[in-house]
């Protein structure tokens, strides 16, 4: 196959969080200088695609803005969501066979409800990729392999109830890192078991065992779970040079973890090490991407053998991946009302914090057990932002494969909040029409967009 | 009065301006005598007009373009230090190369030295092949040139007689593979570029002319002739930004056009957007290799008026090789200039011979020779217009790396299809008709690039980064490396520092007047912070004289803006 590598390079020298905030501008300038100067663009087996921007609509299919896209998204989101899909495009029509959107911001941390500012994320690029990707290309399966430090908490929770969405994240334990999240018991709610798999890393966990998740884990499950695009959440902050994590992975352990993954597309996420890792690993995964040699790619301070892992570690990672196989391999099995119950809905309460925004959320998230259909769902949530009034708003998703009943019972939930005027804001996104409507309390009044 | 002349490969034109007007123009064979054919050129305009009304005298040549086309230079070896990144494999120049250790990062920090004993053994190996031109370039030298500058000063004390070129001094921008070539063909042309230089001046200076004399560049604008040795490549690919110059200027302000040169075995393509020609994303490329050199977009399309055309089985093909004249001018093959004479687009040639060539095609078809003759240029205008499609594509899907630029890209067509070049009046109309564009072949196309010699106004910029953690500054242009004195070195600092640089580098070039109006085309700040605490800051900036020319053309005289 002679087919090209698609890349949006977009490091948005113009925005920033804030000048000093590790999500800046400076965040890709060494990437850039790298890759230029090596001519990466001028690769015959490469091919650059101007960014595109998102439309407010292929946000609110995925996210509840609150209280709407506009208020929650910037350009530069936009544009970082678009060059997603406009590579999702890309390899869907066969231009090109893979692709890398190096794209800020980043967005794995955005869930499916949006407050504010999350772990640097304000809307989730791979789960609006996905959404598009069914939508748009009427694409079904599709599996999500996290490689960031942090776990890819956002893109667990818009995906925690899809059958057909596999979700891996390996990442620093939760218990030493942001988001807290992400342990081997989260496997994904009644409808949808053993389809999110975690992968809990202790801190110092180095490549060696990086491959063995890899090799024993990831790449058997995917291959499994046979989906028809597989995205790479391509976090970078696994490396042993980042501030904000505590791994010891190297550029050229992640390259060697793309050839093994094949993603057909590769989403930049996270990693702060902006000189001594973004240039090596982003200039290392677009080689292997594209099937070129990149055994001359390596960060100025290793050597071969530089980082030892304990054996006790190990082999805790080992038994982890025995154990996570084994869920997998249950998966339809297990016997689900013994482990969520039983009754009309599968219920549970969901605390979220904020950390850019300072926003305290209490959700309520619901779905309708269905034997005929992953269910609709509806969330009840409350936001505190300090000395505000609280934010309260109730959303109804519809997943795109409902059935009829879910569906027209779906809009009767949405219909009686409405009456009842409890929330500040009553959401209704049906993705199985691709409509999403929007009342709002306090005007009596309701905003329809459609795809 | 100004003179604009263009030197090609086949015919040398040249025009007298007056005030906005074409007083005279002429066209002469090229020789392989540049003196002749340009004094010939010169008696032609210059008949009855006193030498000292001469205020400007500009060139456009191909001349380096044919050398390098030709390889008629010199040998170059080429030592490289690359560093880590892309395997070395990559890096192949149709020459002796070779690597080096020693690496420099992306912001000029020294991460692996220099080894004394591989530069000894590199140059004796260039040595012992007998090479005299030496091209040195390090990965990142744009940033930090000591290496490159400890390897050029070693050869130098070896061999002092040697022509040593390094890669700061020849372009700036990062992009090593490009660099690496542009500064191998800046090794390979410096001589035979002082040369035609020469031969300018003496021609010149035969007739009298005293006036400021320039050269054109590929990316249209302008330097004096005298100062250009220092970076000969930037006048390849100087023809098609001639046609493109000449067009603008002979077309009304603000249109977006397309220009179509169609010759005789090519047809080269520019855009015009919204009144100023496009330059190109990537450098001029040189064969299958990128140069860094700074041009305006031009594509090249293998098809013009003396393509052969032949027919195999029951399809007629037009292939991108040219067998000399076409068929109509005692040619050996069938060619569109044939068909353009049979459809009576053209009447150029012999009637006869061109209906002949239709026949030749067409009988074993069935086919009459209009049919035929139709079918030819149909195929060359689809071509064509395949090829308009994709460069407006290509400029719709040039990449952005900032907000504001994805958010002003536009959607454009071209309001008009100008035709210049030899076969371009047969063609024009049914290309602009299939694009939903006005034909329009301007008057004076024929001298079109010489005009546009004449009106092309000089640019400069200065590319600034300054790295206030480390303390020094980078010019690119200039391959020079400063300190920062100030502290704190602010933005302001910045944008005075790198307008500074502007004004120096004019001065060097006799240009003061063109920094007269500058325009920032980037000025991005980046904040350093290392261990949660802001240790300085990163500026890139770019600044620069407008791009422009000198007027427009006008019908009554005199410039008009």
């Amino acid at each position: 196959m002679n087919k090209k590598t698609g890349l949006i390079f977009f490091p948005a020298f113009d925005w920033a969080i804030s000048p000093t905030h590790p999500e800046r501008e400076e965040r890709l300038l060494y990437t850039r200088d790298q890759i230029f100067e090596e001519g990466v663009m001028d690769l015959p087996q490469i091919h650059e695609y101007a960014p595109r921007l998102a439309s407010l609509h292929d946000v609110s299919r995925t996210h509840f803005c609150v209280p709407r896209v506009q208020s929650q998204v910037t350009e530069a989101h936009l544009i970082a969501a678009g060059s997603t899909l406009q590579l999702g495009d890309s390899v869907v029509s066969g231009e090109i066979k893979n692709g890398f959107a190096m794209v800020r911001p980043p967005g794995h941390h955005a869930m499916r409800v949006v407050h504010g500012n999350r772990g640097f994320c304000s809307i989730n690029n791979e789960a609006i990729l996905v959404e598009y990707l069914r939508r748009r290309h009427g694409i079904r399966k599709i599996a999500i392999v996290d490689s960031d430090a942090h776990h890819g908490d956002g893109t667990q929770d818009l995906f925690y109830h899809d059958p057909d969405v596999l979700f891996i994240s390996f990442h620093q334990d939760g218990r030493t890192i942001f988001p807290g999240t992400g342990f081997t018991n989260e496997l994904g709610g009644p409808g949808a078991y053993a389809r999110t798999l975690n992968v809990p890393l202790p801190p110092g966990t180095a490549d060696e065992t990086f491959m063995y998740v890899v090799d024993n884990l990831v790449l058997p499950v995917v291959k499994d779970f046979q989906p028809e695009i597989i995205i790479n959440s391509a976090g970078q902050d696994n490396h042993y040079t980042d501030p904000l994590g505590s791994m010891r992975f190297t550029a050229r352990a992640y390259a060697d973890f793309t050839k093994k993954l094949k993603p057909h597309l590769a989403v930049l996420e996270g990693g702060y090490a902006i000189e001594t890792a973004l240039p090596y690993i982003n200039l290392a995964i677009i080689l292997a991407l594209a099937d070129v040699d990149y055994s001359y790619v390596m960060e100025p301070d290793y050597w071969p053998g530089r980082f030892k892992e304990s054996p006790e570690k190990t082999a805790q990672v080992h038994r982890m991946v025995e154990q996570l196989l084994e869920s997998w391999a249950n998966r339809d099995k297990v016997d689900i009302p013994k482990i969520f119950g039983v009754g009309k809905y599968y219920q549970r309460k969901k605390f979220i914090y904020y950390d850019t925004d300072y926003i305290e959320e209490e959700q309520i998230e619901k779905v309708r057990m269905c034997a005929d259909c992953p269910g609709y769902i509806i969330i009840e949530s409350r936001a505190e932002r300090g000395y505000r009034a609280p934010v309260r708003i109730y959303a109804v998703s519809i997943p795109f494969q409902a059935c009829h009943s879910c569906q027209s019972e779906a809009y009767d939930v949405y219909e009686q909040a409405k009456k009842q005027g409890e929330c500040d804001y009553i959401y209704m996104q049906d993705k199985s029409t691709d409509t999403c409507i929007t009342y709002e309390k306090d005007k009596g009044q309701e905003w329809v967009s459609e795809g | 009065m100004y003179i604009g002349i263009d030197v090609g490969g086949t015919s040398t034109n040249a025009v007298l301006l007056d005030d906005g007007l074409v007083k005279a123009s002429a066209t002469v064979p090229s020789r392989d005598d540049i003196i002749t054919s340009l004094m010939e050129a010169l008696d032609r305009i210059m008949k009855g007009v006193p030498a000292e009304l001469i205020e400007r005298v500009v060139f456009s040549t191909t001349l380096i373009t044919n050398l390098i086309a030709e390889k008629k230079y010199d040998p170059v070896g080429i030592i490289l230090i690359p560093g880590p990144g892309l395997s070395h494999v990559h890096y192949q120049y149709n020459t002796d190369t070779l690597f080096i250790s020693g690496a420099m990062d992306y912001r000029g920090r020294e991460i692996m030295p220099l080894r004394d004993q591989e530069i000894a053994n590199a140059i004796s190996c260039l040595s012992t092949k007998g090479y005299k031109k030496v091209a040195v370039v390090g990965k990142f030298s744009s940033r930090n040139n000591k290496h490159e500058k400890e390897v050029a000063s070693r050869i130098k004390s070896l061999h002092p007689d040697w022509h040593v070129e390094m890669g700061h001094q020849v372009a700036g921008q990062l992009n090593f593979p490009r660099r690496v070539v542009s500064t191998m063909l800046a090794c390979a042309t410096r001589d035979k570029y002082s040369f035609f230089v020469e031969s300018v001046q003496a021609a010149l200076n035969r007739r009298g002319v005293e006036g400021l004399v320039y050269i054109l560049k590929a990316d249209g604008g302008t330097m004096p002739l005298s100062k250009v040795t220092g970076v000969p490549i930037e006048t390849i690919f100087s023809g098609p930004a001639a046609s493109t110059l000449g067009v603008q200027a002979l077309i009304p302000p603000g249109e977006t056009a397309v220009v179509v040169d169609i010759g005789g075995t090519t047809t080269d393509l520019a855009l015009i957007l919204s009144g100023q020609p496009l330059l190109s994303s990537r450098g001029a490329p040189v064969y299958d290799q990128l140069t860094q050199v700074r041009a305006l977009a031009v594509k090249s399309v293998a098809v013009g008026g003396d393509s052969i055309v032949e027919r195999v089985g029951k399809e007629i093909l037009v292939y991108s090789e040219r067998l000399g004249a076409p068929f109509c001018l005692g040619g050996p093959m069938p060619t569109p200039t044939d068909a353009l004479r049979v459809l009576g687009l053209t009447r150029l040639g012999n009637a006869k011979k061109a209906l002949e060539a239709m026949d030749m095609l067409g009988q074993p078809l069935g086919m009459s020779h209009s049919e035929v003759a139709q079918r030819i240029i149909n195929m060359v205008i689809d071509l064509v217009v395949q090829e308009i499609e994709a460069i407006f594509k290509q400029w719709e899907q040039e990449p952005a790396y900032r907000v504001w630029e994805v958010l002003q890209k536009r959607k454009e067509r071209p309001n008009m299809v100008v035709g210049v070049g030899g076969a371009a009046s047969g063609f024009i109309t049914q290309i602009a008709a299939k694009i939903g564009a006005n034909p329009v072949i301007p008057p004076y196309a024929q001298v079109a690039n010489a005009i546009g010699a004449a009106v092309a106004v000089p640019t400069l910029q200065v590319n600034l980064r300054a790295d206030t953690e480390q303390g020094y500054y980078t010019i690119e242009q200039e391959g020079y490396q400063g300190k920062i004195e100030k502290d704190p070195f602010t933005e302001e600092d910045a944008l005075l520092l790198a307008g500074e640089w502007l004004k120096k580098r004019a001065e060097k070039y006799g240009l003061n007047q063109a920094v007269e109006k500058k325009e920032f085309t980037r000025r991005d700040v980046f904040t350093m912070v290392r261990n949660w605490i802001t240790t300085g800051r990163i500026y890139d900036i770019s600044v620069q004289t407008p791009r422009g020319i000198i007027g427009h053309i006008g019908a009554r005289g005199g410039f008009s803006d």
